[in-house]
C-alpha cells in the first residue's frame, strides 16, 4: 500500500440552516476552498468519494450525481458512501483506499448534508420532520413503529453503562457539554459556541433520560472536503502534508439482539484497535496528542474514551473529572467543539473532524491551536447503537 | 376478523395513507376474509413521506421569475461565456460566479421520444412527448414538458417556444413548450 496524505481541505461554516444554498451549492463552496488550499483546480482530481447520509434530507435520491456534476468533475469516477453518522469517516476510508491501492493519485473526499429543509408546518419548526427522515434509516418493521429516535437509542446504551459501572454521572456528562460548547467559542466555523455552566446543562429541558437539551448535538447544515494524494504527489503539492497512518473500521450487528451487551460499542473497539495497530500505537493516551471523538451525545463521548482505549472499560467518567480530556489536558478531546459545539452535518461531520485534527497538525488552528500536535485520532460513528465506526490516525508531515 | 373489525381496518388505512376506501377493499378483501393461510406472504399498505419547506438556494430567482414575470433566466459565466439553463450560481468549469441573463424562451428539440407508459403521477397523460430542448442563447439542453396535440409531429430540429400556465407555483412545471407555428 502507498502512503496517503491530506494535501488540501476546506469547510463551510456549520450552522442550523443555509437558506441561501442548496446541498450541491454548499458542496461547491467546500470543494472550492479545498482546491484553493491545495493550490490545484478540478482537473487535477482523479476520482471523488462523496459522503452524504440521508436522501430524504437532501430531497434527492442519488444526490452524489448532482454534486459531481456541479463540481465540474464529469467523466471522473466517483462513488457515494452512506453509513449514518459515520458517513464522513467512511468516505475518507474509501478515499484512502483509492489512493493507497495505487488506482488513483488524487482523490477528493467531500461530505455534505442539508437536513433543515425538512419542515413540520404544524409546529413551524424543522426538528420533528428531520427526526422523521432519520427514522426511515432505523429498522422499518420493528424499530421505526416504536417512535425511537437517535437520542433514545444512544440513551439506552448510556443507561446500560451507568447500570454496569455507575458512570457516566449526570455531572460528568454536563462537564463534557460545558467543555465542548466552550471549545466551540474558539472555532470560527462552529454552530453552537457558548460559555455555559454545569448547572445550565443540568437545568436544561429533558430530551430523553439521562440526556438534557445541552447533552445533545444539534442538527447542522454544512459541507467539508479533504483532498487526498499519494506520497509522491503530496510532496509535490505541499511541504506541510498530513499523513493518514492508521485506518480502522468495523460494522456491528444492527439488531442489538446479536450483541453480547450494549454498554460498550464493540465496533468502536475493533476500529480503534485496527487503526492503532496500523499506526504502531500501543498506548493511545500517551502516544496521541489530540482526538476528535463522535460526541453526538455527552454520554457517548465518555463511552468513546473507553472504546478508544484511553482508559479501562468503565473508567471513562474519570477522564472528565481529572481534566485529561479538557482543552489544556493531557489528551484534549474535541477542540473543534465536537458535534455538540461545532455541529453535526452528518455526511460532513467525519470530514470536519479530520479537517480539525489536520489543522492542528499543520499548526493552523489559530486561537485553539494545540501546542505540540504531532499525532491525532478521529473517531466517526453512526447507526443504531453505533453500527459503524471508522477510526483514523493522522500525523504531521512537517518536522 | 369480523365485519366490524374489517371496516375499522379499512377506515384506519384510508385515514393513515389517503388510499380511497374502494381501492383498499379491492386489494385487501381476500386478505381480510380469513381464508389466507397464516404462512402466506402478508402484504400491507405503507408509504414513506417527508414534508419540506425546501429552499432553491442560489436558483431562487429562476423560479420567482417564472412565477412572477413569466420569464426564463439563464446564468452566464463571465470567464468562458457559457450560459447555463438550468441556472447555477457558479460555472462548474471555471468556478466563477455566474450572472443572470434573461432568455427568449425559444429553442430547438435536440432529442425526443413519445412516452406510452410512465410513473403513477403522470399515468393519465400518456401518450406525451419527452424531449431535450436547447434554449436559444444557452449552451445546455434541458428536459422539458411538451404539450402537443399530435405527438407524431415532433422530431429533432423542431423549433419550440415556452408557454406559461395561467396558475403558476414557482416550479419548473409553470412552463411548458409547444412547437412554433
Amino acid at each position: 500500500m502507498r502512503r496517503v496524505g491530506i494535501v488540501g481541505m476546506g469547510t463551510t461554516k456549520f450552522k442550523a440552516r443555509w437558506t441561501d444554498k442548496t446541498y450541491f451549492e454548499l458542496a461547491f463552496d467546500a470543494a472550492r476552498m479545498a482546491f484553493e488550499d491545495a493550490g490545484i483546480d478540478r482537473k487535477r482530481i482523479d476520482c471523488a468519494v462523496y459522503g452524504i447520509y440521508n436522501d430524504f434530507f437532501q430531497r434527492q435520491y442519488q444526490p452524489d450525481a448532482f454534486v459531481h456534476d456541479y463540481l465540474g468533475l464529469g467523466l471522473k469516477p466517483m462513488v457515494r458512501v452512506n453509513s449514518g453518522g459515520a458517513t464522513g469517516g467512511s468516505a475518507i476510508r474509501i478515499g484512502y483506499s483509492e489512493v493507497a491501492s495505487g488506482l488513483y493519485d488524487v482523490c477528493l473526499v467531500l461530505g455534505v448534508e442539508k437536513c433543515n429543509d425538512c419542515y413540520n408546518y404544524e409546529v413551524q419548526t424543522t426538528t420533528p420532520e428531520v427526526l422523521r427522515a432519520i427514522l426511515y434509516t432505523a429498522d422499518m418493521t420493528y424499530d421505526n413503529p416504536a417512535g425511537r429516535t437517535a437520542a433514545s437509542g444512544f440513551a439506552l446504551a448510556v443507561v446500560a453503562h451507568q447500570e454496569k459501572f455507575g458512570n457516566p454521572t449526570e455531572i460528568q456528562m454536563a462537564k463534557v457539554s460545558v467543555k465542548n460548547h466552550y471549545n466551540a467559542t474558539k472555532n470560527p466555523i462552529a454552530q453552537s459556541p457558548k460559555v455555559i455552566t454545569v448547572e445550565d446543562v443540568l437545568n436544561s429541558r429533558k430530551i430523553v433520560e439521562p440526556f438534557k437539551f445541552y447533552d445533545n448535538c444539534l442538527y447542522t447544515e454544512g459541507s467539508s472536503a479533504v483532498i487526498l494524494a499519494s506520497e509522491e504527489v503530496a510532496k509535490e503539492l505541499t511541504d506541510n502534508p498530513v499523513w493518514i497512518t492508521g485506518v480502522g473500521a468495523s460494522a456491528d450487528y444492527v439488531m442489538p439482539g446479536n450483541r453480547p451487551n450494549i454498554y460498550t460499542f464493540e465496533s468502536s473497539r475493533v476500529a480503534a484497535k485496527k487503526a492503532y495497530e496500523m499506526a504502531g500505537i500501543k498506548d493511545p493516551l500517551n502516544e496521541l496528542d489530540l482526538a476528535e471523538l463522535h460526541d453526538a451525545f455527552t454520554g457517548t463521548e465518555i463511552m468513546a474514551y473507553e472504546d478508544c482505549f484511553f482508559c479501562e472499560e468503565g473508567d471513562g467518567g474519570r477522564l472528565v473529572d481529572d481534566g485529561t480530556v479538557m482543552h489544556d489536558g493531557k489528551l484534549p478531546v474535541n477542540l473543534s467543539g465536537g458535534l455538540i459545539g461545532c455541529g453535526h452535518a452528518v455526511g460532513a461531520t467525519g470530514i470536519m473532524q479530520t479537517y480539525e485534527v489536520a489543522l492542528h497538525l499543520r499548526d493552523e488552528a489559530g486561537e485553539r491551536q494545540h501546542k505540540n500536535a504531532r499525532r491525532g485520532l478521529v473517531q466517526s460513528i453512526g447507526g443504531t447503537l453505533c453500527t459503524w465506526t471508522v477510526c483514523l490516525v493522522l500525523e504531521r508531515g512537517k518536522g | 376478523m369480523n365485519e366490524s373489525e374489517r371496516e375499522k381496518w379499512y377506515a384506519y388505512h384510508h385515514q393513515k395513507f389517503g388510499i380511497p376506501l374502494e381501492y383498499l377493499k379491492r386489494d385487501y378483501e381476500e386478505e381480510l376474509s380469513g381464508k389466507v393461510p397464516m404462512e402466506a406472504p402478508l402484504e400491507v399498505p405503507d408509504k414513506m413521506e417527508v414534508l419540506y419547506k425546501y429552499s432553491f438556494g442560489q436558483q431562487s430567482r429562476f423560479f420567482r421569475e417564472l412565477r412572477e414575470n413569466k420569464k426564463i433566466y439563464g446564468a452566464r459565466c463571465p470567464e468562458c461565456s457559457k450560459v447555463y439553463c438550468p441556472p447555477r450560481s457558479h460555472c462548474s468549469l471555471c468556478y466563477q460566479p455566474t450572472e443572470w441573463v434573461p432568455l427568449k424562451g425559444t429553442g430547438v428539440i435536440t432529442a425526443c421520444t413519445v412516452q406510452y407508459f410512465t410513473t403513477s403521477a403522470f399515468i393519465r397523460k400518456v401518450p406525451f412527448i419527452c424531449a431535450y430542448v436547447q434554449l436559444d442563447g444557452t449552451d445546455f439542453i434541458m428536459l422539458t414538458n411538451m404539450e402537443v396535440e399530435d405527438v407524431s409531429n415532433i422530431r429533432v430540429g423542431t423549433r419550440v417556444k415556452a408557454h406559461f400556465r395561467e396558475e403558476r407555483h414557482g416550479a419548473i412545471t409553470d412552463v411548458y413548450f409547444r412547437p412554433v407555428d
